[in-house]
């Protein structure tokens, strides 16, 4: 009873935590998108506009009142969920309305190349740390210093000259969203995911291997072999599972990366997500969805570090 | 462990490749059929924000706006004003233009064309209220007079050459609207289902995604050959050209200049191109800094070589030009460049003698954009700083952000552009005009503002081209911007692509009425 409530303190104390930042988070990227010079007037009317057209879009947009008022509107009207309407990007949609139809996109490139590094490194990871010091090792060690040093933009274009304009066998651009076909989503989404996680599978790789030479030769793995326990028994059950706890705790950290490499990616691949609906956002001065793009992202990384803090002490129950 | 999960990376990866690929059909179906959809990628643009014309600006906007709008009149093939949803027109006197008006003309709401429609349109755009962007282009109408409903005439308060020009079918804000569509929809919901006589209906309209646009058979141009375009809103220039030699488009709107020449040897794709109608400059601060100094201003343009830039910043894709209008509107097809505007580091060096800044000045340019914007800055300031020794440097940043700094006089050099104007008076008098809009230079010259004037008030079309070319040496001798080059315009079809005609002002959707897909 009394470690429910320790736990449920933590919890809501990590809660309160999380809205900290996330507040914190909105009054940076509030002010910081204004402090720079740029005028969403310039995006949305052209640079023929007349100074009164200007004004106009300025007081149509309330940008005329003075920023700590222009910041609690904005904060009064999100706390109720509503994020505002996109001045330039998409003139008059409501942003909330933006997020919700490429979010999903986004979220399934994420996890679609989350899947894809986890399955590459799981394998990879675990061949290379048994057969450590051989040829297959040096070989995945080495792809794994390979996938670290590619940036994805260049991976992408690669995969693209190869796969789509060489071989054929995947489209060059365009993507097919998951709500209108999961088959084609898969598809269209196979290039933009593996150009995203090759740099992740190469970093878990690393990590999985390490952490799984290192805990092979720890004594209670000596211990539990000088008892005959088969060498599969022993691995599954004292050397997976310790290696996996820093395993698990490099996926969290690298799911920043994740989120920073579709940015780019969304926008080499034309996929209709909020990292290329934010870097559009910020070239056109389009605060309000700026706002709320960087909102999302923050709200995704700290709900996945509080996931993966959960998984770590399920998996290692002496530290919760 | 077990053998049988020793799969290597490239197995995952070979599998994983196999098992998506086989999902081929249910893409596809998702995705537009071949030959009854035109695919036409907007490369290398991400912000769409309306398609009414009275509010449009920005170049995509009216790639868009062409296709579902006519206006009075448009340019041929060989780029001549002619009627479009006028019959015929006639100079009444020099104020006085009237025209005639087709009959039987439909909008795409099923109402029908006539001269209200006209009147409400012009009357609409000039409006101050309204706060159009193309305001400038009608303010000087006096009155619009329906004659009958097929005939109107615009009175004009004092002579306007560019009139015609500005009440065609380009990035002029004059396409026909209909009164009854505005009015029972509303502004706001006009601007993104507007409702025109263009041979294509805007169907539906994802922000910052794609358009998809259909057919409209009772078009009086004529039914469309496809019966719809898909018009995905592409940021990245070369993603647009990897589409295309993917097959995922049919036509885009631009291609990088640097893949260019090696996309000229694709069998995939073909190159349509030629010197477009654009202008791309060093705007200069002319009242701040160095450069409000005209022998530094003399020097720095003397210091760069501008056949340089043309083959290293375009890959050879334009040309160099004298002064601040496109070769499409230059008098004399072979212009002589004056000798401020000509490469020559001697004359470089003694005309910075002259000036009271220095070897040794700094100065900053501002560039922006994507990667060849940047390569023009640095050639510029890398040959300047190299012949005379000053140190300009650049910095980066956005456009926006740049174009605020300059637009509030706090800059010294921006590397600048110009493009997609049909008129003289767009490009040379918005850019050193003293009331001009372009003119972040702060240049004032009554000379100069005397033969934009002249220029404007110009009747007869080869005399006005000569009082341009004046000012073409005016701008040449006190270079109130550095003038570098004209861009070609690209467009990237697929072989089996006809019935496009590229002209060179940037069109697009208003050749999808006649696009044929075989």
């Amino acid at each position: 009873m009394g470690g429910t409530a320790v736990s449920l303190f933590r919890a809501s104390r990590r809660l309160g935590g999380v809205i900290l930042i996330a507040f914190l988070g909105a009054v940076l990227v509030f002010f910081v998108m204004r402090a720079g010079h740029g005028d969403p007037a310039l995006s949305a009317l052209g640079d023929q506009a007349t100074p009164e057209a200007i004004e106009a879009f300025h007081r149509r947009w309330g940008l005329d009142a003075p920023l700590p008022v222009q910041f609690w509107r904005w904060l009064s009207s999100a706390l109720i969920g509503n994020f505002g309407t996109s001045m330039t990007v998409a003139g008059g949609v409501p942003v909330g309305q933006l997020i919700a139809s490429r979010l999903p996109n986004t979220l399934f490139i994420g996890l679609y190349a989350l899947l894809i590094a986890v399955t590459i490194s799981l394998a990879a990871g675990t061949i290379a740390a048994l057969r450590h010091g051989r040829l297959i090792d040096t070989v995945a060690t080495s792809g794994a210093v390979l996938g670290i040093s590619m940036p994805d933009f260049w991976l992408a274009y690669v995969l693209i000259y190869l796969l789509a304009l060489g071989a054929g066998i995947f489209p060059s651009y365009g993507f097919v969203s998951p709500g209108i076909s999961l088959a084609g989503s898969i598809y269209s989404g196979f290039l933009p995911a593996l150009a995203v996680a090759a740099p992740m599978a190469a970093a878990f790789t690393r990590m999985l291997r390490t952490a799984l030479i290192e805990t092979l030769h720890r004594d209670h793995v000596r211990v539990a072999r000088s008892l005959g326990y088969s060498g599969a028994f022993i691995f599954v059950h004292y050397v997976f599972r310790n290696a996996l706890i820093p395993y698990v705790t490099v996926i969290g950290l690298q799911v920043r990366y994740l989120l920073g490499g579709t940015v780019v990616i969304e926008r080499i691949f034309g996929i209709p997500g909020i990292g290329a609906l934010m870097v559009d956002a910020a070239f056109a001065r389009d605060y309000a969805v700026v706002q709320a793009c960087a909102l999302t992202f923050l709200v995704c990384v700290l709900t996945v570090n509080y996931v993966v803090d959960l998984i770590c002490s399920a998996l290692n129950p002496r530290s919760a | 462990m077990t053998k049988g999960s020793n799969l290597t990376r490239r197995e995952t990866i070979k599998l994983a490749a196999g098992a998506t690929a086989g999902l081929t059909v249910p893409w596809s179906s998702a995705f537009a059929q071949q030959g009854t959809t035109l695919r036409a990628g907007i490369a290398g643009f991400n912000v769409i924000n309306t398609l009414d014309p009275m509010k449009a600006s920005l170049i995509p906007e009216f790639y868009v706006i062409y296709g579902a709008f006519n206006a009075l009149l448009k340019f041929n093939d060989k780029m001549e004003v002619v009627p479009d949803l006028a019959e015929s027109f006639k100079v009444v006197d020099a104020t006085t233009l009237e025209f005639k008006l087709r009959k039987g003309v439909k909008f795409q709401d099923g109402s029908d064309f006539n001269a209200d429609d006209v009147k409400f349109t012009l009357e609409r755009v000039a409006d101050e209220k309204n706060a159009a962007p193309n305001r400038s282009k009608v303010a000087t109408i006096q009155d619009i007079q329906i004659i009958d409903p097929y005939t109107v005439r615009i009175v004009t308060k004092a002579p306007f050459a560019p009139l015609a020009n500005y009440l065609t079918n380009t990035r002029t804000g004059t396409q026909i609207v209909s009164r009854t569509a505005v009015k029972q929809m509303g502004d706001e919901a006009f601007a993104r289902r507007p409702v025109g006589t263009g041979p294509f209906i805007v169907k539906e309209w994802k922000s910052g995604e794609s358009l998809q646009l259909e057919a409209f058979p009772g078009a009086f141009s004529g039914a469309p050959k496809v019966a719809r375009a898909q018009c995905p809103i592409i940021a990245e220039e070369s993603s647009g050209m990897t589409a295309i030699l993917g097959n995922q488009l049919d036509l885009t709107s631009t291609a990088p200049f640097a893949d260019v020449p090696s996309l000229e040897k694709r069998p995939e794709v073909k190159v349509l191109k030629q010197a477009g109608l654009n202008i791309r400059y060093i705007a200069v601060n002319n009242k701040k800094g160095p450069f409000a100094d005209i022998h530094f201003r003399r020097a720095v343009s003397m210091a760069f070589d501008r056949e340089v830039l043309v083959k290293a910043v375009l890959f050879g894709e334009g040309v160099a030009i004298p002064g601040v209008l496109p070769p499409g509107l230059w008098a004399d097809p072979k212009p002589t460049f004056g000798e401020y505007v000509t490469f020559n580091p001697e004359r470089a060096r003694a005309e910075l003698a002259k000036s009271s800044f220095k070897a040794g000045t700094e100065a900053t340019m501002l560039v922006w954009g994507s990667n060849w914007w940047r390569r023009m800055g640095e050639i510029v300031a890398g040959q300047a700083n190299q012949v005379l020794g000053t140190k300009i440097t650049l910095q980066a940043m956005d456009f926006n952000a740049a174009y605020s700094r300059a637009k509030a006089g706090d800059y010294d050099a921006m590397v600048m552009g110009w493009i997609g104007f049909v008129d003289s008076d767009e490009y040379i008098g918005e850019l050193v005009g003293s009331k001009g809009f372009r003119n972040i230079h702060n240049y004032s010259n009554p000379k100069m503002d005397e033969l934009l004037e002249r220029g404007r008030t110009e009747m007869d079309p080869a005399k006005r081209k000569l009082v341009y070319a004046e000012a073409e040496r005016l701008v040449a001798d006190e270079l109130p911007v550095l003038p570098c080059f004209c861009s070609n315009v690209h467009n990237l079809l697929r072989p089996n692509v006809k019935g496009f005609v590229q002209l060179p002002y940037s069109n697009f959707a208003d050749q999808f009425g006649s696009i044929e897909i075989g």
